[in-house]
């Protein structure tokens, strides 16, 4: 063997670096990498300036109660309600999005599965205003009769009561919708999380008699959790953050806040509640309170997205 | 062991004419049998509702097929299989029904955008504008041609801004590398995950309200680039990646300075990728209509100066014409959104055709 070193790569980038040019460069590129950051603390710092006043002069209150009569307002019924609208979109979406996933990875032959994924990625490509207009007036009329069923067979489970008789604007269709805009995004994870799944493990657990039911259940989820779980998660923020196609199918209403009666016309969303005021904002005042709601969309989102990634993060770089 | 068993296929004339025995995969006359039942006899039942019940089609699918299926698939294999495989055909049919379910949404919005689109359709719908133009003017006349151009002026702004800072971040991150990248990657997931209404809100409070710039195409297309930045460094990361190392330690070890190496080694050879990513980036934000109703609000004239004033591009122009009460009104939405769904489709072929050819390169 020969006796002398090769200099390792690291001592040839920091003499490269000493180069003028080369630093000039570094610093024009490192610069450039920072714009994200500036983007998201902007964003902090100029919604946040806005959200203080608001919440200097409406207090607490602003956040815990549901009002939009000048000169109370508070955005509880909205902030719950884009909870409730995520929480029915999940239901729906995460099992459909697993299924999905399952079949293209475990059970569609080769050339299928790949039609598949291409095809929900048509549909991840949709424009949500494309959705909200199908939705206005192929889905909604469609679900209205649905619902009708539901509390007809089913009223008696408080979810599926309703007083009014009027099926139209409900958080069921809403929450629907955004299932429909999830099950691309949450599919597009499961299925690179499922295929992952070593197939070592898949054969030894085939080798030792295992159904499919059985090597999904203790090899594929558990060996992918991570990565299920965030992309769940990726596909949340998404749902928190929707605003036009929400904004076609869901009654906004303040008072009383619609807690659980998914049938039931009238539901909420910060994210739909931002453009619909807007329009008719009818002052300064009234498009920082605008402003301020934005603000804790931003923070709501920001958290869900937040954990999301650090969750697929720690279970191996997946493209999203 | 000293001595080798020599298997010799002619003293073993079984080894010839069997073939390696795989027990799972035998289908017997009562495998056969039990598959053709547990098939026919739910769509009997299911047949006779459609015939003699006065159920909606749709009802009798869904609570009535979807549950007899399962339980006919789960007493085949059982019978079959034994209690063991129920799993299996649960999940089986299930996977199979939720394949259905998203392939029947798919299909109908498709097919509702391109037929009630095609009735808007005519040269006057793409080219012209909608000035003097009424919800309740017939469809010969005022078209898109306007909402086509703000589109194209508000992307094509947002693309200048987005593409070359997105593909610098990706360069922090694959050339540079300096200290702070695991903080880049993360500082461009979190982006990514900012609702557009919020990107829109941040122009808003920032450069409008403050009276920087206008309502107009180019507060638009700073909104956009928010959206469009995260997509086109996350792409171009991943193809920059592709790029073989020894392209790189080659033209180091050529005497070249690592900035050269980036800007005439590297990105040169994952040029169509990079290409790709600001595709991807053009069509995440197309069809986005929030920020659009925030910073560019809406115009029925052509506008063609990006800092004059507000300016509709393809999403606008269906948000306003959705709930109209004019039939022709709802047409024209339905035409715009079709007209935006094949700018979305060409962008999508592009960058699969693209993407495709890419390992050869």
């Amino acid at each position: 063997m020969s006796d002398v070193e090769a200099p390792v790569l690291r001592d040839l980038q920091s003499a490269a670096t000493s180069h003028r040019g080369d630093r000039i460069f570094n610093r024009t590129i490192a610069a450039a990498a920072f714009t994200a950051l500036i983007v998201l603390g902007g964003i902090t710092i100029f919604l946040g300036a806005q959200a203080i006043p608001v919440l200097q002069q409406q207090g607490l209150a602003f956040l815990t109660t549901s009002e939009w009569n000048p000169p109370d307002y508070g955005i509880w019924g909205m902030l719950y309600g884009s909870v409730l609208l995520a929480i029915i979109a999940l239901v729906i979406a995460v099992p459909a999005s697993l299924l999905l996933s399952v079949f293209m990875v475990f059970l569609a032959p080769k050339p299928l599965a790949t039609v598949l994924t291409n095809l929900v990625d048509l549909m991840a490509a949709i424009p949500s205003v494309i959705i909200g207009l199908w939705a206005f007036y192929v889905l909604a009329p469609v679900s209205e009769g649905w619902q009708q069923l539901m509390n007809q067979y089913l009223g008696w489970i408080p979810i599926f009561q309703n007083d009014s008789g009027n099926f139209s604007g409900t958080p069921f269709t809403a929450g629907f919708v955004l299932a429909i805009m999830m099950i691309p995004i949450v599919t597009s994870v499961t299925r690179e999380v499922l295929g992952r799944t070593p197939p070592e493990l898949i054969n030894a657990s085939e080798a030792l008699g295992c159904s499919l039911w059985s090597m999904l259940r203790y090899v594929a989820l558990p060996y992918g959790r991570g990565g299920l779980v965030g992309g769940v998660m990726l596909g949340l923020g998404r749902a928190l953050g929707e605003t036009i196609a929400v904004f076609f199918v869901l009654k906004i209403v303040f008072d009383p806040v619609n807690y659980y009666k998914i049938i039931e016309s009238g539901g909420g969303s910060v994210a739909t509640l931002i453009v619909s005021k807007f329009g008719e904002a009818s002052g300064p005042y009234e498009t920082q309170l605008l402003l301020a709601a934005g603000f804790f969309l931003f923070m709501m989102t920001l958290v869900v997205n937040v954990i999301a990634n650090l969750i697929v993060n720690r279970t191996g770089r997946l493209q999203s | 062991m000293s001595s080798t068993i020599v298997f010799d296929a002619e003293t073993i004339p079984a080894l010839t004419e069997q073939k390696p025995q795989t027990p799972w995969g035998r289908r017997t006359g009562k495998f056969r049998l039990v598959v053709v039942l547990a098939i026919v006899i739910p769509a009997l039942i299911v047949g006779s509702l459609f015939m003699f019940s006065t159920l909606p089609g749709a009802v009798i699918m869904v609570a009535v097929y979807f549950p007899l299926q399962i339980i006919a698939t789960v007493l085949a294999a059982i019978s079959v299989r034994g209690t063991k495989s129920a799993g299996d055909a649960v999940i089986i049919v299930s996977a199979i029904g939720a394949t259905i379910f998203s392939g029947i949404v798919l299909i109908s919005l498709l097919w509702s955008i391109i037929t009630k689109g095609i009735q808007a359709m005519s040269m006057a719908f793409i080219f012209q504008n909608n000035e003097y133009i009424s919800p309740s003017t017939p469809l010969g006349y005022g078209g898109i041609g306007h909402a086509v151009l703000g589109t194209v002026l508000i992307v094509g702004i947002s693309a200048l801004i987005a593409v070359p800072l997105g593909v610098m971040t990706a360069l922090y991150i694959t050339e540079v590398r300096g200290r702070a990248v695991p903080y880049v990657r993360f500082f461009v997931q979190a982006m990514s995950g900012v609702p557009s209404v919020v990107a829109g809100l941040f122009i808003l409070t920032v450069l409008i309200l403050t009276g920087v710039l206008n309502n107009s195409a180019f507060a638009a297309g700073l909104a956009y680039s928010i959206l469009m930045l995260p997509t086109v460094a996350r792409t171009a990361e991943e193809v920059l990646k592709l790029v073989p190392e020894e392209l790189r330690t080659g033209a180091l070890a050529l005497g070249s300075t690592r900035a050269r190496v980036a800007l005439r080694v590297v990105v040169p050879a994952a040029k169509t990728g990079i290409i790709t990513a600001a595709i991807l980036g053009v069509a995440r934000v197309v069809g986005e209509t929030a920020p659009l109703l925030l910073t560019a609000l809406k115009n029925d004239k052509t506008v063609l100066n990006p800092f004059s004033e507000p300016i509709s591009a393809l999403p606008t122009y269906i948000f306003t014409n959705v709930a109209q009460p004019y039939p022709d009104a709802v047409l024209r939405a339905w035409g715009a959104a079709l007209a935006l769904m094949v700018i979305v489709a060409v962008l999508f072929t592009v960058t699969r055709v693209l993407s495709a050819k890419r390992p050869g390169k």
